[in-house]
């Protein structure tokens, strides 16, 4: 019973049309990398909206969240969501581009739970603040540690070294 | 030792825990039924205990013998492996890669590796891959073996028969392996266009040998087990991940597989020669610990098919696209990619960012035992601690992975 | 006088009060050191891949058994030996530290692999103690990525060694006054 990997097969091309048509304007720059993954990206503001709706869409359910990562992009700091879609067996990578003073972004883990953990690893190497997280904490530091290890201008404190 | 022994303060982990009880008592949960007060305690496993299989630690709400919530704490083992590769060229990391899910070392340099050639558009050699195959295969059967081994050694603390044969058959295992490629557990073996080290001489016919053995030895550890009813009472029926949680999570591997998601990599976003070869997706119906340690079992007899298949079919060539020499320097072409792939535990990945220099511009892990150990609170709540104990064992966890 | 007063003043020797060695302390060294190097308690601390191969050594092939040192205990109450397997980091440091006050005497320490160490090839990540002897301090080292068992026992045995070294009454050095005018010359 139950849960089947590609009940709906449906091509690359396909699926980005679909997207197209029914994410019009909100998804930028759709593109396929072959060969099962289809990169995009969004604007923040509209991240929770669209995170339910991807999940929620009928024919290509993203339902599932792979990983999060933050990347420091110098200029800005990217938030990147990696979904999987049960019906058509692909993927979807949702690029969503932050200030870099100030960045933040609303959670998703009410649309994917399993965001809880992938957001508060984005918090703890990159500095992404996700609004509404219901615990945002330091998963992999220690909780007193000074700074965000992945930002590219991070320098090494002393007192982050008691044991140097 | 120091002339007195303070008591730490508590942590933030043990001060959620502690507000967790407060907030409950608050809202009117601070007794049962009966009106009778809970008496919770909150007790740390770790992180180092001898049932965490690593060092994870366990802030436990007990509430005498059950388990009310659990947090888990982890970093404690977090080797800056991300920024590292910032640090490292492609080539200097595939060691490191190694050290992340070190049970299944091939496992994880293929991932890796995958990635690399993926970006720089190199294409491995058609003998090396059939040699990936191979090598991926039995790191995957070690893993299982060390995977069940220790997760019986927790339902009888190091009691049991089962994990000393898992163990001594592991031997084997790590033997070919050596011989291959000269280190037991972290092998350095996989190169962007394909492998280091050709097979040496007589290696197929030592390693068809252990595969005609292997079912028989397979057969001795269900021996063991597979009647006990203490065996089947502590694990029929508890841990049960539902197919909800499946998605919710995005459990992968034989978790996954023992709630009957047919979700294989090998078959669902084939890579290298799997497309070539005959295989069963081994699944089963509950979820429960059982059924877990079930398709482990099943996989290791599919695992020794698919490595029959492969010896059979090993062309000869080179086993290294390209120059003679590995390529110690490459730029791969700006761009990303992300490559998934079947480790033993289940959806192992690397998202790669290049920027054309010779070191990567970052790197990501998907790791399998990252996204399972997020089930924890939910899965563990409600059991004994006994029982706690045997669902945890039965999840796989490999702390190097979680932690990077 | 009682007789539970009588025995109350009764001075039990010790060896220590012994002003050189002598025959009955170098007996005693012998019996206690032997005792101790050969029935080992080691703790598990395996932190990463080495503890991987120190649980092998425990197993079938790599007996440690044949050491008298299978007694793997997971409370550092009832231990000896501590050997460290594997990368130390910011987080782990006050634990490994406070585990370490909590053994009782006499206590060892070995630092198994690369990581423990030096730091390994993580040296330069930003969360990792180049090396253990940064928090305790250590008897033997053992290198390797991981090492093998086989390098673990000569560890072990090197560590046999040190503990057979033990003395209740030291050597005392020759008198320092009598040398003492060459010195200050």
């Amino acid at each position: 019973m139950g849960l089947e990997v590609g009940s709906n097969p449906m091509s690359m091309d396909a699926i980005a049309a679909l997207l197209a048509e029914r994410f019009a304007g909100d998804l930028a720059d759709i593109r396929i990398q072959e060969p099962d993954t289809i990169r995009t990206k969004c604007a923040p503001e509209q991240l929770k909206d669209i995170a339910r709706r991807l999940k929620d869409d009928p024919d290509a359910g993203y339902e599932t969240l792979n990983w999060i990562a933050g990347v420091d992009r110098q200029a800005s700091i990217e938030s990147i969501y990696h979904v999987y879609s049960w019906q058509t067996n692909t993927w979807l990578e949702l690029h969503v581009d932050l200030p870099r003073e100030n960045p933040e972004v609303d959670t998703v883990t009410g649309v994917w739970p399993a965001a809880d953990w992938h957001e508060r690893e984005a918090w703890d190497m990159v500095g992404i603040v996700y609004l509404g997280h219901p615990d945002l904490r330091r998963i992999l530091l220690k909780d007193d540690f000074i700074g965000h290890p992945l930002r590219k201008d991070y320098i090494d404190l002393a007192e982050n070294h008691p044991h140097a | 030792m120091p002339d007195e022994f303070v008591t730490p303060e508590p942590d933030e982990a043990v001060k959620l825990a502690l507000r967790r009880i407060d907030e409950a008592t608050a809202r009117g949960e601070g007794s049962d039924a009966d009106g009778l007060a809970f008496n919770e305690v909150v007790v740390n496993m770790g992180p180092q205990h001898p049932s965490t299989h690593g060092v994870l630690r366990l802030v436990v709400t007990l509430d005498g013998e059950l388990v009310k919530d659990v947090i888990p704490v982890i970093g404690y083992l977090h080797r800056c492996k991300e920024k590292l590769a910032e640090r490292r060229t492609y080539f200097q990391y595939i060691p490191i890669v190694d050290r992340t899910e070190y049970v299944a070392s091939m496992n994880c340099e293929w991932a890796y590796v995958m990635t690399v050639e993926k970006l720089a558009g190199i294409q491995p050699t058609r003998r090396a891959e059939f040699i990936r195959v191979i090598t991926g295969e039995l790191s995957r059967m070690a893993s299982h073996l060390v995977a069940v081994g220790t997760f019986t050694a927790d339902l009888a603390p190091l009691g049991t028969a089962m994990v000393f044969y898992m163990f001594r058959d592991r031997e084997y295992i790590l033997d070919l392996l050596e011989e291959l490629s000269g280190a037991r557990m972290m092998f350095n073996y996989f190169r962007f266009g394909g492998v280091r080290y050709d097979l040496p001489d007589g290696w197929t016919s030592k390693c068809r040998d252990l595969m005609k053995r292997m079912p028989k030895l397979i057969d001795e550890y269900e021996s063991l087990v597979d009647d006990n009813a203490i065996f089947l009472q502590r694990t029929q029926g508890k841990g049960v991940i539902t197919q909800q949680d499946v998605v919710d999570f995005g459990i992968t591997g034989p978790n996954a597989r023992a709630s009957a998601v047919a979700l294989d990599l090998r078959r669902s976003r084939p890579y290298s020669v799997y497309p070539e070869l005959d295989f069963e997706v081994c699944t089963a119906e509950h979820g429960d610990i059982f059924d877990r340690y079930r398709v482990r079992m099943d996989e290791l007899r599919e695992s020794i098919r698919i490595v029959e298949q492969c010896l059979d079919m090993l062309p000869k060539g080179p086993v290294q696209a390209g120059a003679l020499r590995a390529p110690y320097v490459i730029t791969p072409p700006p761009g990303s990619c992300y490559v998934g792939q079947e480790n033993p535990r289940g959806e192992y990945g690397t998202y790669i960012e290049s920027d054309g220099s010779r070191y990567p511009y970052r790197l990501k892990y998907r790791d399998p035992c990252f996204c399972n150990l997020q089930l924890f609170p939910k899965l563990l709540s409600g059991n004994k601690i006994a029982d706690a104990v045997a669902i945890s064992g039965s999840i796989d966890l490999v702390l190097g992975g979680i932690d990077r | 006088m009682g007789m539970s007063e009588r025995i109350k003043t009764v001075r039990y020797p010790k060896l220590e009060h012994f002003s050189e060695p002598n025959v009955i302390t170098t007996t005693a060294d012998f019996i206690f050191s032997w005792a101790r190097s050969h029935s080992v308690f080691p703790f598990t601390y395996g932190l990463a891949c080495c503890a991987i191969e120190m649980l092998t050594s425990g197993f079938a092939r790599y007996d440690i058994a044949r050491y008298g040192m299978e007694v793997f205990r997971p409370t550092p109450r009832q231990c000896d030996l501590m050997i460290v397997a594997g990368t130390v980091n910011e987080k782990m440091a006050p634990v490994l530290k406070r585990l370490y006050d909590q053994m009782s005497e006499p206590k060892w320490v070995i630092s198994m692999g690369a990581c423990a160490t030096s730091g390994g090839p993580f040296y330069d990540g930003y969360n990792v103690v180049n090396g253990v002897d940064k928090v305790v301090p250590v008897d033997v080292y053992i290198p390797g990525c991981p090492p093998r068992p086989e390098a673990l026992f000569q560890g072990l045995l090197e560590l046999q060694g040190k503990i057979q070294q033990h003395k209740f009454v030291a050597d005392k050095p020759a008198l320092a006054d009598a040398a003492a005018p060459a010195e200050e010359a």
